[in-house]
């Protein structure tokens, strides 16, 4: 029996939530009487943590304590408009929905604040709950004080809303040059894994694994740390153990229960490094970027140039299980030449792009 | 058929089929609803509870199998309104993501803990191999069982502030 380590990277970009227009995140803030902070977004937390980062960005730009932030997704009916937890679009479309919404309310509690005090708006900052005057801090009047006095004595709800909106993406029709580009803010990771093959089963056991990722800004490392650390499970899982056809397009061997599809265990866990960039974006909430759906894109191909690396052999369809090592293996001894090298044609034809109706009639072909 | 079991130290008479799922006696029975339907076959753990002290999955047991047995979930734990330091752990840790797996880990974990597992993630990854999670990668899973194994203690009104909550340091 011999076992072969290897070492195999790959890179990826990701764009932020949907692309082009048609993908708004809607937010409403009212500020209750005693300066508490009811955020109303459609945004909806499965567990990626939305509703907390969210809390954090409404706290930050207003300027009060967390534990004052109450983060309402209960009801989508009822609150504002959201497209939906998808594209990873949770923190920078949804973000700046609640930050823009928050940037209102701030604005306001800053005017109600100035007349209160009889200063200039613009003179003054809103920290941990309090309107202070810059550079004098003894005159100051709490949020609270504020949101009350509206409510009782100047007949007014404090309250904002914001939508994000991505606009549509243009060109110049005289230079051709891109006025409003189609993407939002691109994240990029790296992921280099260590395997270790066993050349009699085919079978494959990654042992370390180590990634990098640029978010933007880590709104709450903790759980950008969860994403990637998820992530990585699953890519490991779509690398080399989950399938639901193994014989696609023949259903044969597909398994009718949850235990024939093979999830990765916390024994699969390879030694596991993750590595947080911080590059901001100019247009996400703070300079954040997306994570979420990047985050198991990178580890199938590193696990598969890893193998490559240790056995000599490419495998270019996954999940790459013992079977298909084997078998690449036999070719491989049998002097079948590789047939998987030459990579896929790409065919890119701009009468069929979105700028067809400002530059005719190019197409391109060009080979990967 | 009327059958008594004790849940969680009370004891409970119930009128099932013999043959019922201890899982969907306490779900709909019971309302004993921190065991998960998951996928119902024994493959995820998530409705895994303790029987006389040993991690069961509840989808699989039929009742008629543990009359008379001591079964405890994850509201038996602690006392209403407290958290074990299995629990605390998890939420220090931030263990949970989704959270639909985290009933069954709580409870097998606790299982490994009382029979006096280390903290060694070698060990408890062998101990806890069957539960699937999806969201987290187990790292901080582990995290978390190991902390308790090691019998740390935490105080959750700073695991907050251990986020990074002022958020505007980053260069633009």
């Amino acid at each position: 029996m011999a076992m072969h380590r290897g070492r195999g990277i790959a890179a990826i970009e990701y764009p932020t939530g949907m692309n082009q227009n048609g993908d708004p995140s809607q937010a409403w803030i009212k500020l209750k009487m005693d300066g508490r902070v009811d955020v109303f977004a459609g945004t909806v937390d499965i567990g990626q943590g939305s509703k907390t980062v969210h809390s954090q960005i409404v706290a930050d730009t207003l300027g009060v304590p967390m534990d004052w932030v109450t983060m309402d997704t209960s009801n989508t009916d009822s609150s504002a408009f959201c497209m939906g937890t998808f594209a990873s679009r949770g923190t920078f479309i949804g973000g700046n929905a609640v930050r823009l919404a928050a940037e209102k309310v701030r604005s306001r509690i800053l005017e109600i604040g100035g007349e209160l005090l009889e200063i200039d708006p613009g003179d003054l900052e809103i920290i941990d709950g309090e309107v202070i005057a810059k550079g004098s801090p003894d005159k100051k009047i709490g949020v609270g004080d504020i949101a009350g006095a509206a409510t009782f004595v100047k007949g007014e709800l404090i309250s904002g809303q914001g939508t994000a909106l991505k606009d549509y993406a243009t060109l110049d029709p005289e230079t051709g040059a891109v006025t409003i580009p189609p993407h939002s803010a691109i994240s990029y990771a790296a992921c280099a894994v260590e395997v270790e093959v066993d050349e009699e089963t085919g079978d494959v056991r990654v042992i370390k694994m180590s990634q990098v990722y640029d978010v933007g800004c880590a709104i709450n490392p903790t759980m950008v740390e969860g994403q990637i650390e998820g992530g990585a499970m699953q890519g490991l899982g779509l690398g080399l153990l989950e399938n639901c056809y193994p014989y696609y397009p023949s259903n044969d061997h597909r398994g009718g229960q949850f235990g024939s599809y093979l999830a990765p265990s916390m024994e699969d866990l390879p030694e596991l490094e993750c590595i947080i960039l911080e590059n901001p974006s100019a247009d996400g909430p703070f300079g954040a970027k997306a994570i979420g759906e990047m985050a198991n894109n990178a580890q199938p191909p590193a696990i598969a140039s890893a193998i490559y690396d240790a056995v000599g052999v490419w495998v270019t369809e996954l999940p790459i299980t013992p079977e298909k090592v084997l078998r690449a293996l036999e070719a491989k001894a049998a002097g079948i030449p590789e047939s998987v090298t030459t990579g896929k044609v790409v065919r890119y034809d701009e009468a069929l792009s979105i700028t067809s109706h400002q530059s005719a009639d190019a197409a391109v072909t060009f080979a990967v | 058929m009327s059958l008594n079991i004790t849940v969680n130290g009370t004891s409970r008479t119930v009128n099932a089929e013999p043959l019922t799922p201890l899982l969907h006696v306490l779900r709909e029975e019971l309302d004993v609803l921190s065991p998960k339907a998951g996928c119902q076959n024994g493959g995820c753990g998530t409705c895994t509870v303790l029987v006389d002290g040993e991690p069961r999955r509840s989808c699989l047991i039929p009742i008629s199998a543990v009359e008379g047995a001591e079964i405890r979930t994850v509201e038996g734990l602690a006392p209403p309104g407290q958290l074990s330091t299995l629990q605390e752990a998890w939420i220090h840790h931030y263990a949970a993501q989704c959270g639909f797996c985290t009933s069954g880990f709580l409870m097998a974990a606790t299982a490994y803990l009382e029979n006096g597992g280390s903290d060694d993630h070698a060990e408890i990854a062998t101990a806890l191999g069957g539960h699937v999670c999806r969201c987290t990668g187990y790292v901080k899973i582990l995290d978390a069982i190991s902390a308790a194994a090691r019998g740390d203690s935490f105080d959750l009104t700073t695991t907050a502030a251990g986020l990074r909550t002022t958020i505007k340091g980053v260069d633009q």
